[in-house]
């Protein structure tokens, strides 16, 4: 499994993992995710994982898988994420949180996500 | 499985020295209800507000709203697997306390939503204003985590709801409402020329603030499966989400899921109603793959003719939904769906995340990301500076004047994918 995320607290706890950690925005990694699929690794997670907005919380965290093959469903579901994710920045860009808040939202994002894969690691 | 609702009606809710249900009025003994939801010692201190239809208050963040019910005959207590054993429920006469609601308040997260306005343009937008709500703030320890502080806030609030419902064990209701399934056999033998329709419950289930539990598990960890609708009248399912608080269900909301009621109304005349497939949202998506297989395999092994189906949450979701509808509509079977949309301030954008053309038949609980401005109430419950941080508040929500500007979304239950509200959009 390799882990895409720019959240410091999924690159500690999955330091067993292939992190590829991005340091950049939520954009930044469904892009670098985009790549990666177009590259024939298969997505494993949704790229949406919660109800926390993608210009509210500037963490993600997506796993994806080696394959040989173009992952046509998990190209739709990235492509879909980055769609979206431009749709509600035109409306709100994200804050520039506190460090309090910036912290619930990297616990938000890593419990959804090692939920997601905690039985694939 | 046969249940009856004695609706009790609750037309006013005051502090007393006793807690009981006198002529319709609801009188609290303040101090026994905190005594009764107290003894978690990861809270710090509880305590409760009365707030009626009409006032000019503010409660915020609220966490869940659970209504007041007491088994008083069947199988099993209220909320299974939490407050009672994990005894089947659903069977039986169960006591409301009709218009009484719990509302529970805690800042789990500094990010955190749910607006309930009793008055004003924003109580339009939340069912929540038209119930005469006890109102329990639970503040946690220095230090709690986030997932222990959830957890104390959310039992609080179904302690509140059951001990506040056994005020009403031995009042004679007002109204009864009988509702019955019957095995599927016996059901398909008695109205044999009925279409067989189901409802397939689609349960938010994703982890921290976004989780449901059944008979008190994790509904993430579960596979899809069949439920008489009437058990989750009794309280088999409750909410441990509230994050973009317009489109989750809180527990009041699964005990009177509209979609479950009305279902019961045609039953038997217009089509055979034969039960609930529960299924779950999870991110991983073998997991979307294997909980869809399933909802459309029971669906097929029912033999169903049609299935309503349900999304709760916004974004992978809709992933689930279309899976669902796709899947099941394969089958043969007919499928209406519900959800919500976020299709832009200007309502203009593509609405949901996913969409697929046997999801022709949709009903939709409005546009979340549509705006408000909420005037300055005179009192305010919780925590009002999460308003600046919350989902769909934004920058500079909290004006210098007291009002705030939000999306919709921000408003608990404001746009309800199981119909607990008014809200919809029309294609004309």
């Amino acid at each position: 499994m390799i882990v895409i995320t720019n959240n410091p607290k999924v690159r500690a706890y999955f330091n067993t993992c292939d992190v590829q950690f991005v340091d950049g925005n939520y954009e930044a990694v469904l892009i670098k995710t985009r790549d990666l699929v177009h590259q024939n690794y298969k997505l494993l997670t949704h790229p949406l994982s919660g109800s926390v907005k993608p210009n509210e919380t500037p963490y993600k965290s997506i796993a994806l898988e080696v394959s040989n093959a173009l992952d046509v469903a998990g190209l739709l579901l990235i492509e879909n994420a980055i769609e979206v994710y431009g749709k509600l920045q035109k409306d709100a860009r994200t804050p520039n949180w506190t460090e309090r808040i910036l912290l619930d939202f990297m616990v938000i994002d890593f419990d959804l996500f090692k939920n997601a894969v905690v039985k694939a690691i | 499985m046969r249940l009856e609702i004695g609706n009790i009606m609750i037309k006013d809710i005051q502090f007393a020295s006793k807690t009981e249900v006198k002529a319709s009025t609801l009188y609290i003994d303040k101090d026994a209800l905190i005594s009764a939801v107290s003894g978690d010692d990861r809270l710090k201190s509880i305590d409760v507000e009365l707030v009626r239809p009409g006032e000019s208050v503010r409660i915020t963040p609220v966490k869940d709203v659970v209504e007041p019910r007491v088994k008083v005959s069947g199988g099993g207590g209220i909320f299974p697997g939490f407050l009672s054993k994990v005894d089947t429920v659903g069977e039986g006469r169960t006591h409301v306390l009709k218009g009484a609601a719990v509302v529970t308040t805690g800042k789990i997260v500094g990010f955190q939503e749910g607006i309930v306005d009793m008055t004003g343009p924003g109580a339009d937008y939340t069912p929540f204003s038209k119930t005469l709500n006890v109102v329990v703030i639970a503040e946690p320890k220095e230090g709690i985590k986030q997932h222990e502080h959830e957890e104390a806030v959310r039992m609080v609030g179904f302690k509140a709801a059951k001990y506040l419902g056994e005020a009403g064990r031995d009042v004679e209701p007002d109204s009864v409402d009988v509702y019955e399934t019957k095995p599927i056999f016996e059901s398909a033998q008695t109205y044999p020329n009925l279409p067989k329709v189901a409802y397939v419950y689609m349960l938010q289930t994703q982890g921290l603030l976004h989780d449901t539990y059944v008979y008190g598990v994790d509904a993430k960890k579960i596979i899809p499966t069949l439920l008489y609708p009437t058990e989750v009248m009794d309280g088999a399912v409750v909410s441990g989400n509230c994050v973009s608080a317009c489109d989750k269900n809180p527990t009041y909301v699964h005990l009177n899921n509209p979609v479950i009621h009305d279902l019961y109304k045609l039953h038997g005349v217009e089509y055979n109603f034969v039960g609930v497939i529960i299924t779950n949202e999870n991110v991983y998506l073998a997991d979307k793959e294997r909980s869809s297989n399933w909802t459309a395999k029971l669906a097929e092994y029912l033999g169903l003719d049609g299935v309503i189906i349900s999304e709760e949450g916004f974004g992978n979701p809709d992933t689930d939904l279309i899976m669902n509808c796709k899947k099941i509509t394969a089958k043969g079977i007919k499928t209406v769906i519900l959800t919500d949309e976020y299709a832009g301030r200007d309502g203009a954008s593509q609405s949901l995340a996913d969409s697929d053309p046997s999801g022709d038949a949709c009903v939709t609980g409005g546009n979340a990301n549509m705006t408000i401005v909420l005037p300055k109430l005179d009192r305010l419950i919780g925590h009002v500076e999460v308003v600046d941080v919350i989902a769909g508040g934004f920058d500079g929500s909290l004006r210098a004047d007291g009002s705030i500007e939000v999306e919709i979304q921000a408003i608990t239950g404001a746009t309800s994918e199981v119909g607990f509200n008014k809200m919809t959009a029309k294609t004309y």
